[in-house]
């Protein structure tokens, strides 16, 4: 239902008409000439697969197909992928592999290596699995992927300790996310290194233990890097949004920076990032040195005591009337974007509309615990603009990564 | 040694003190959020961490250095009771741990969360939680409002 309904949208996306020709070119080749890889996927903001009963909101999708390594059969088309540029690798909801059973990853010792992927609101534990993932015509070939719920090991405390699970459809929102973040894999060297990592567990049938992993490239990783070609980063654009909101977003994901004539950099600007995938906003007076863009933050998430919290969705702002606003972003290299945007009533937006769910108005309070000085530019940001991420230590036409670009 | 004890201090916690009673139920001694700061030590153990001590004006601060880099403050008031939990790091800290009683409150609260898996806020009249981030780079913070002693500014704990 969702590739139809992608499909259908997607050549009525204003701007976007040139990209979604982009179909997979070279299938012929009779010549001999030239081929291209199709790297272009269309990508949505819809109710999600819970929906309605439990519709997310500014919650950006995709689908990808996923097979067991080598196959061209044993493989399964999964729509309403969460795309999130902050997380880093493909996991995926046991249930919607269906009968595909990819093979689970063990450690040199023979026990199973699984995973317990963190997030603000919850836990995500399963096993690492090799997967070949298929996204518009580009294959990631045995890339480690994390099946949520894939398995019968008991969750270590330190996992289920953080907060509820989410190894469900309805809990986790979609039906996985493929996280395509800045970084190529999920935890890095310190899980190369030490073994109370929190991320990465050796089970037997009688327990599961904190482990190293022998690399990181044993690590859940971001199947764009394991591309053959177009492997150094993405390009999101997606559609603007007016201000009482829509009911569906299209847009498209294009992969690589300068590898085609359909992802060239151009005259944006851009901002590397540190080893925290951040750079700097100024706003209000604040120098916000934590702050980041991140699809998957369905809103814009700072502090300003001047906006009230809403009685009714207390993770938003309800101010009286909508205010607009006005920050700047700085990246590690000091090339400085300013940004307006604004902040309505969300318990108005979500009252007044019983179809739409993106809003490009939507922000909420962040956490400002010492120290963290953060704003985060979630999927509002993105609405009506092309962002590049470029991937650490990918080189470019315009510089080397990690850096975002708009 | 701390020299933070003053009579207005100690009236407000108290007063703090009563009013949770009710909520807070029997005391357990393994978490922290809530109890007093020898409770931090439990934390300590179970989180495999080293313990710096600071006293600042009217608080004490617990940091707590995980080994997988994430960083865990507990801060006591002069009634020795522990008022905020701080945490900032790769990876998200024991939460059942070091909130206590008032986990099945934030789990609750967080299956309710509409607010996606980078940003979760709880505002409850005697539990605030604000958590954000995303993978690889986490922080929060969660507080009893009402234990929060005078004269001390969440925003300001350091």
């Amino acid at each position: 239902m969702l590739g139809l309904a992608v499909l259908s949208c997607g050549g009525g996306g204003g701007g976007s008409s040139s990209l979604t020709g982009g179909g997979t070119t070279g299938s012929t080749g009779s010549t001999g000439t030239t081929t291209t890889t199709n790297n272009v996927v269309d990508v949505v903001v819809d109710a999600g697969p819970s929906a309605p009963s439990s519709a997310t909101v500014n919650t950006l999708y995709t689908t990808v197909k996923v097979c067991v390594p080598g196959s061209t059969t044993n493989c399964t088309t999964i729509d309403h992928i969460e795309v999130d540029t902050g997380s880093f690798g493909l996991r995926v909801i046991s249930s919607a592999l269906g009968s595909v059973a990819l093979p689970l990853q063990t450690l040199s010792n023979g026990n199973s290596l699984l995973e317990c992927a963190q997030f603000v609101d919850g836990y995500s534990w399963g096993p690492v699995a090799l997967a070949d993932v298929y996204i518009a015509g580009e294959t990631a070939s045995s890339v480690p992927v994390e099946v949520i719920g894939g398995s019968s090991d008991p969750v270590p405390s330190d996992c289920s300790s953080i907060g509820p699970a989410e190894d469900t459809v309805l809990a986790f929102g979609a039906n996985g996310v493929l996280g395509v973040g800045v970084f190529p894999q999920d935890c890095g060297s310190t899980c190369v290194t030490t073994a109370d990592n929190q991320v990465y567990y050796a089970c037997t049938a009688a327990a599961c233990q904190p482990t190293t992993v022998s690399s990181e490239s044993t690590e859940v990783a971001d199947p764009v890097t394991f591309f053959a070609t177009d492997n150094n980063g993405v390009i999101i654009k997606l559609a603007s949004v007016p201000a009482a909101g829509s009911a569906t977003v299209t847009g498209t994901m294009i992969f690589g920076i300068d590898t085609q004539t359909n992802n060239a950099s151009g005259s944006q600007s851009i901002l590397t990032v540190d080893g925290y995938g951040a750079f700097t906003t100024a706003f209000n007076g604040q120098s916000l040195s934590r702050s980041f863009l991140d699809t998957g933050s369905n809103a814009l998430f700072f502090d300003d005591s001047s906006l009230p919290a809403c009685s009714t969705s207390s993770d938003f702002f309800c101010p009286t009337s909508t205010q607009a606003l006005s920050a700047t972003l700085t990246g590690q290299n000091d090339i400085s974007v300013p940004e307006s945007f604004t902040v309505a009533n969300a318990d108005t937006l979500f009252s007044d509309s019983t179809d739409q769910v993106a809003f490009v108005n939507l922000a909420g309070p962040y956490p400002m615990a010492s120290g963290t000085t953060t704003f985060d530019w979630g999927l509002p940001f993105y609405y009506g603009k092309s962002v590049y991420t470029a991937f650490y230590g990918v080189t470019t036409s315009v510089g080397t990564g990690p850096y975002v670009a708009f | 040694m701390p020299t933070v004890p003053s009579a207005g201090n100690v009236k407000k916690c108290v007063l703090g003190a009563g009013l949770l009673i009710a909520v807070l139920g029997p005391c357990t001694a393994t978490a922290a959020l809530g109890q007093p700061e020898a409770s931090v030590k439990s934390d300590v153990a179970q989180m495999r961490g080293s313990v710096k001590v600071t006293d600042n004006a009217g608080y004490r601060s617990h940091e707590i250095q995980m080994p997988s880099g994430t960083v865990v403050h507990e801060f006591s008031g002069v009634d020795g009771k522990v008022f905020a939990i701080e945490w900032s790091g790769p990876v998200m800290p024991n939460l059942r741990q070091t909130l206590g009683q008032y986990f099945d409150n934030y789990v609750a609260a967080a299956k309710a969360n509409r607010s996606g898996h980078h940003h979760l806020e709880i505002h409850q009249t005697d539990l605030v939680v604000r958590s954000a981030g995303h993978m690889r780079a986490f922080s929060g913070i969660a507080y009893l409002p009402q234990a929060v002693p005078s004269g001390v500014s969440i925003g300001d704990l350091q």
